[in-house]
């Protein structure tokens, strides 16, 4: 059982592309589809998974103490109130930046190995120790980026340190997506992106005023506004990351006509 | 979990290829099942066309090529352009430079042509004594430099430096050639604005001072 645990790390190099927003709703979706989830905050210096999760004010224990030992882990883990699928493993104080190493990370993750199926762990953006200590113990990885120049150059930093460390398979999201710019041109497109980045494209989340309702509130998307344009993203990327096949959406069609809004709430539908 | 294992079938073609090649493939590939194949060319000199039609031979008696083996690195970068996993027969080839040296590339500075697969991503960076032949992209924010030529089958959007040993003779070549900075022995000059013609391999080189750029030929990879 333990073996066949997915254990995806949830990257970026560049800050507030929606890493964190990415592993929350993707926890939520992929707790909703039965699979047993949890999502590990690794960003110790600033931690805000709990904060979007709406879990801040439910944490007892964190990582920290698991790994000092003076708790155990299924006493850490803070199970989410409405998907009892998903827990969530939360970061300690920022002063654990100071010993935490590699071997650390991998304890931790060995022992969630046991009791989940799968294990999102959400990077801190950079590459720098917080990232190396991440990219130690994962198996696979999510590059997240949004379409800007920046963003692209960071995740391809991110890409080849990943490859060198062996982790495998890295697929792409694209992240905030607006198909009106793009169509006009202001915006790179989805092929200017995946052109240098060569990674497989997991998916693409349409840009959703949505999403900064959802964090601020601390119920993510995919929970509370399930037909969101955004939120359709998130939960067939979930599902294209169990294995099943659903086409990505045109940007130069979605988003733009009442009729493709009405279709896609059609497709995503299904009970 | 068991899995399904379809088997790679194997062939290994005759040294050095004959004018009717095509012959000598049908007579291997004719006791074999469909399924995935992997092919040694030994000396075989195949350009593009010859991939391609070697591929669309296999595909008509349902075999998939999966990898192709080959003594000579022109071979695998044809078979590369198909998208074709390559693999080089490393002591041969050693072997056949040993035996007749006039062959390679560069014999008269005695250089030696260092051979990478991959693509060098923002950050990296390929350092080379001697010429760079790099199967894949160089992206925006990586930086490629040989003492000698710098060679790049794919696109090149980051930086390179040929000659970085102050050689003037020194060229960069791209099947894409659109780079952040160009720098020939120590002459540094900023890439082109405009975008290249697709599929138009093109060469930078120093004349008169000058970094210019032109079509490839395969002239300059010939010694000057």
């Amino acid at each position: 059982m333990a073996t066949n645990t997915r254990i995806i790390l949830i990257c970026s190099g560049k800050g507030g592309v929606g890493k964190t927003t990415l592993t929350a709703n993707l926890g939520i979706a992929l707790a909703r589809e039965g699979t047993k989830t949890v999502v590990l905050d690794a960003d110790f210096g600033l931690r805000n998974l709990d904060l979007l999760l709406g879990l801040e004010n439910r944490i007892i224990y964190t990582a920290q103490e698991v790994l000092e030992e003076t708790c155990r882990l299924d006493q850490a883990l803070v199970k989410h109130k409405q998907e009892p699928n998903l827990a969530l493993l939360p970061a300690g104080n920022p002063r654990m930046l100071d010993w935490l190493k590699p071997d650390d990370m991998q304890r931790i993750v060995k022992m969630l190995e046991n009791d989940f199926e799968y294990v999102l762990i959400d990077c801190p953006a950079g590459v720098e120790e917080g990232f190396k200590n991440a990219v130690s113990a994962t198996k696979e990885a999510i590059v997240v980026t949004n379409p800007e120049v920046s963003a692209v150059r960071d995740a391809d930093r991110v890409i080849g340190l990943l490859n060198t460390n062996g982790v495998k398979p890295v697929q792409l999201v694209l992240n905030r997506v607006r198909p009106k710019m793009i169509a006009n041109q202001e915006m790179l497109s989805v092929e200017d992106v995946t052109d240098i980045l060569a990674l497989p494209l997991l998916g693409l989340v349409l840009e959703d005023e949505e999403v900064i309702v959802s964090t601020n509130r601390g119920e993510p998307l995919t929970l509370s506004n399930v037909n969101s344009p955004a939120s359709i993203c998130y939960s067939n990327i979930a599902k294209r990351l169990k294995g099943e096949d659903i086409p990505l959406i045109d940007p130069a069609k979605s988003g733009s006509s009442l009729k493709n809004k009405f279709m896609r709430l059609m497709q995503t539908k299904i009970f | 979990m068991a899995e399904e294992i379809t088997e790679t079938q194997f062939i290994s073609l005759p040294p050095s290829r004959k004018a009717d090649w095509t012959k000598a493939i049908k007579a291997k590939i004719y006791p074999l099942k469909p399924g995935p194949v992997l092919i040694d060319s030994a000396d075989w000199q195949l350009g593009y066309r010859e991939i391609k039609r070697l591929k669309s031979i296999l595909e008509n008696s349902g075999l998939r090529l999966i990898c192709l083996n080959s003594d000579l690195p022109e071979t695998l970068v044809s078979a590369s352009a198909l998208g074709i996993q390559t693999h080089l027969n490393i002591t041969n080839t050693i072997n056949s430079s040993m035996q007749n040296t006039p062959k390679t590339i560069n014999e008269r500075n005695s250089q030696k042509i260092f051979f990478q697969k991959g693509t060098l991503r923002s950050g990296e960076t390929l350092e080379v004594q001697g010429d760079v032949l790099l199967l894949g992209d160089v992206n925006p924010g990586a930086h490629i430099s040989a003492s000698g030529h710098v060679m790049v089958w794919g696109r090149l959007r980051g930086v390179a430096h040929a000659g970085k040993e102050g050689n003037k003779q020194a060229t960069i070549t791209a099947l894409q050639l659109r780079p952040l900075q160009l720098r020939i022995s120590e002459v540094i000059a900023r890439g082109p604005e405009e975008k290249p013609e697709e599929g138009l391999a093109e060469e930078a080189s120093l004349e008169k001072g000058i970094i210019v750029i032109k079509p490839a030929s395969i002239r300059a990879f010939a010694d000057e």
